[in-house]
């Protein structure tokens, strides 16, 4: 077992991401709804994290919080050792755009954009030239099965291409950080299986800090560490000999 | 922002649009039919003020006027060109039909006094015309239900005229007027010609004569007038061929005064300046119910694609870049429309420009501040309307976006990806 309150807090840039204090409320009626409720987290670059608990245990508000896609109603996140909790809008996606990949549960891909230029978004934003833009995607496609499928809309994919897609978008842009809210949730076994094998892959040969957030018994087997969420509260945390 | 970022954001704009095809052509062609409609009534209201100069300038002023300083508005029977002198009116006639843009030019002469026949009695204005030049600037000669233009020691008379006082083509009528000397005018003349111009103050009060036969009338040299009217090849030249028949004529007299129509008819340019900005108005109307429509949709456009827009965010586009893409939806949004709505409008443009829309079933004829309306709807091509209405278009499809874009840009991306 490995908690952050053990030992003294190490220096925030030693870490991929951590957390102090961390709570979420929702003004409510008739009374708040405490999401999130004084998590400490401290996660080292290269990590394969995987955040567990059942529905409504606060897993997904605890990932958003990590990626500045909401504000801590208490408390701080640092991503390499940088405090976003307070950062204005404007720069907070810039965090997003350069340290941060998220891959969500029903894929979320442009409608609009082929898988090529899905995966290819975040590195358009961040001015990557294109003939180096695709040459990355292609090279990322080839390694994870998704040869052949550059031009097709998201609706012509399968549940599994799509989520490589998400993947594939989430981590070219070399964040130090990806996010995975329950990754595996709408596919099935085999699919699953293959989209973890890829993400394991990502995560060993790359060093890509990996958060999940899932139910899936599958994901939690590979985490390095797996983190139990109750109630909104870090419940336990245990080191396996998964990947990172 | 780069090029590739650019182009992305008109791309997936694009590509939007036509997600929905049902809802954009929809959209599209409530914009284009404002356009349509714009271009349209504006067309109308031109034709209309276009039907209103021509009527008011070719019945019998022309669309430029030469007069001696100080001749207007009293009319003078004293106010000739070049003083009691006179000028050369054959000189000053050549300079004017000289320039360019000139369609004719006729000098005339103007007295006031009675036309009678038995024992009855009207008071007329008489004027004193070229029968060869007169058919150049003014309908009398093509209006001749009798006979035809006076020659010398005639008189022609408007129908209303005639008919007061009981004359016919062939009959003698006694005109009697003071004359330039201060004498009495006063002759008998044989009536040359009846003519109906449906505009009661020519029909009823108005004498023809041969220029020659009034001057002497009104024993007046023939080197005197009181007026040369000019017709232009278009009415929307006046203003710069009469600058070129001022220069021209300058120097025949120092106190000649060339004016156009604008200045002669004030009255009716100011109306035709106020269909103008109504023209303005007209699009302002328009488009602006449009705005409300079309925002709308998009509204509900961008609230079907909030999640699109969180997970954008979460990517880390800026919400600026967000509103962005939904104003450039607005904006090719309105080209769609101004395309199909050029072709359109360009279509019924010509084609009523060509047939004109008969409204006399609905309002008879009638006449306006002199100027005779025929009950004729139809339309002038013009490139200020069409560009005004498609500047119109366009900002109405970015002006319905801007709500939308503001909406877009500020959404909460986790509340929206957790259908909160």
């Amino acid at each position: 077992m490995n908690t952050t309150s053990d030992s003294a807090a190490p220096a925030a840039s030693e870490h991929a991401v951590r957390t102090d204090d961390l709570w979420k409320i929702y003004p409510q009626d008739p009374r708040p709804v405490e999401a999130v409720r004084g998590v400490d987290l401290a996660v080292a670059p290269g990590e394969f994290v995987v955040m567990a608990g059942p529905s409504g245990s606060g897993k997904t508000t605890v990932l958003n919080l990590l990626g500045g896609l909401t504000r801590p109603s208490r408390g701080k996140v640092w991503v390499e050792g940088r405090e976003i909790s307070a950062l204005p809008d404007r720069v907070l996606a810039q965090v997003r755009l350069s340290r941060i990949g998220f891959v969500f549960q029903s894929y979320n891909l442009l409608p609009v954009l082929t898988a090529l230029e899905n995966a290819e978004f975040t590195l358009l934003l961040q001015g990557v030239p294109a003939a180096k833009r695709r040459r990355r995607v292609r090279r990322l496609f080839d390694r994870i099965g998704l040869e052949g499928i550059e031009d097709r809309r998201p609706r012509k994919l399968s549940g599994g291409q799509q989520q490589r897609v998400a993947v594939a978008r989430a981590v070219l842009g070399e964040p130090a950080l990806v996010l995975a809210d329950e990754p595996t949730a709408n596919l099935d076994s085999a699919t699953a299986d293959a989209l973890l094998d890829v993400m394991e892959q990502l995560n060993r040969d790359n060093g890509t800090t990996f958060v999940f957030s899932t139910h899936d018994p599958r994901v939690m087997e590979r985490a390095s560490r797996l983190i139990r969420l109750v109630d909104g509260r870090v419940a336990e945390e245990i080191v396996s000999g998964g990947a990172g | 922002m780069s090029r590739s970022t650019r182009d992305i954001w008109w791309r997936m704009a694009w590509r939007n649009l036509w997600r929905n095809r049902r809802r954009t052509v929809l959209t599209a062609s409530a914009l284009s039919f404002g356009f349509v409609a714009a271009v349209l009534v504006m067309g109308f209201m031109n034709g209309m003020m276009q039907e209103m100069v021509s009527n008011g300038t070719e019945v019998v002023t022309g669309q430029i006027q030469i007069h001696a300083e100080g001749y207007r508005p009293e009319r003078s029977i004293h106010g000739t060109m070049g003083g009691r002198e006179g000028l050369d009116i054959s000189a000053l006639v050549a300079a004017a039909a000289a320039q360019e843009g000139v369609a004719g030019v006729a000098p005339r002469l103007y007295g006031g006094g009675l036309v009678s026949s038995g024992d009855e009695t009207v008071g007329a204005v008489f004027m004193g015309v070229d029968p060869a030049r007169e058919p150049g600037v003014s309908r009398f000669a093509s209006v001749f239900v009798e006979g035809g233009m006076p020659g010398p020691g005639e008189v022609a008379v408007g129908a209303a005229l005639a008919e007061k006082i009981g004359i016919a083509v062939g009959d003698e009528a006694v005109l009697v007027a003071p004359a330039a000397d201060g004498s009495t005018g006063n002759d008998l003349f044989v009536v040359a010609g009846i003519y109906r111009m449906d505009l009661g103050g020519f029909d009823d009060s108005y004498a023809l004569l041969e220029l020659g036969t009034l001057q002497d009338f009104l024993a007046m040299d023939r080197t005197r007038i009181h007026e040369v009217a000019i017709s232009v090849d278009r009415v929307r030249d006046a203003d710069d061929v009469a600058e070129r028949v001022a220069v021209a004529v300058a120097g025949l007299s120092p106190d000649l005064v060339t004016e156009p129509w604008s200045v002669f008819l004030g009255q009716l340019y100011f109306v035709v300046s106020l269909a103008s900005a109504m023209n303005s108005i007209v699009a302002f109307i328009i488009f602006g119910m449009a705005v409300f429509g079309v925002a709308n949709t998009m509204l509900l456009a961008t609230f079907e694609r909030r999640r699109e827009f969180a997970v954008a965010r979460a990517l880390g586009t800026s919400g600026g870049a967000l509103g962005r893409i939904v104003v450039y939806e607005g904006l090719l949004l309105g080209v769609v429309a101004l395309a199909a709505g050029a072709v359109l409008a360009f279509l019924l443009l010509a084609h009523i420009h060509a047939n004109p829309i008969d409204l006399s079933s609905f309002v008879g004829t009638y006449s306006f501040m002199g100027s005779a309306i025929r009950p004729l709807l139809t339309v002038e091509y013009s490139f200020q309307e069409p560009l005004v209405s498609a500047v119109a278009l366009l900002g109405t499809g970015i002006v319905s976006a801007l709500l939308p874009a503001w909406r877009a840009a500020r959404l909460p991306p986790a509340d929206v990806l957790a259908d909160r």
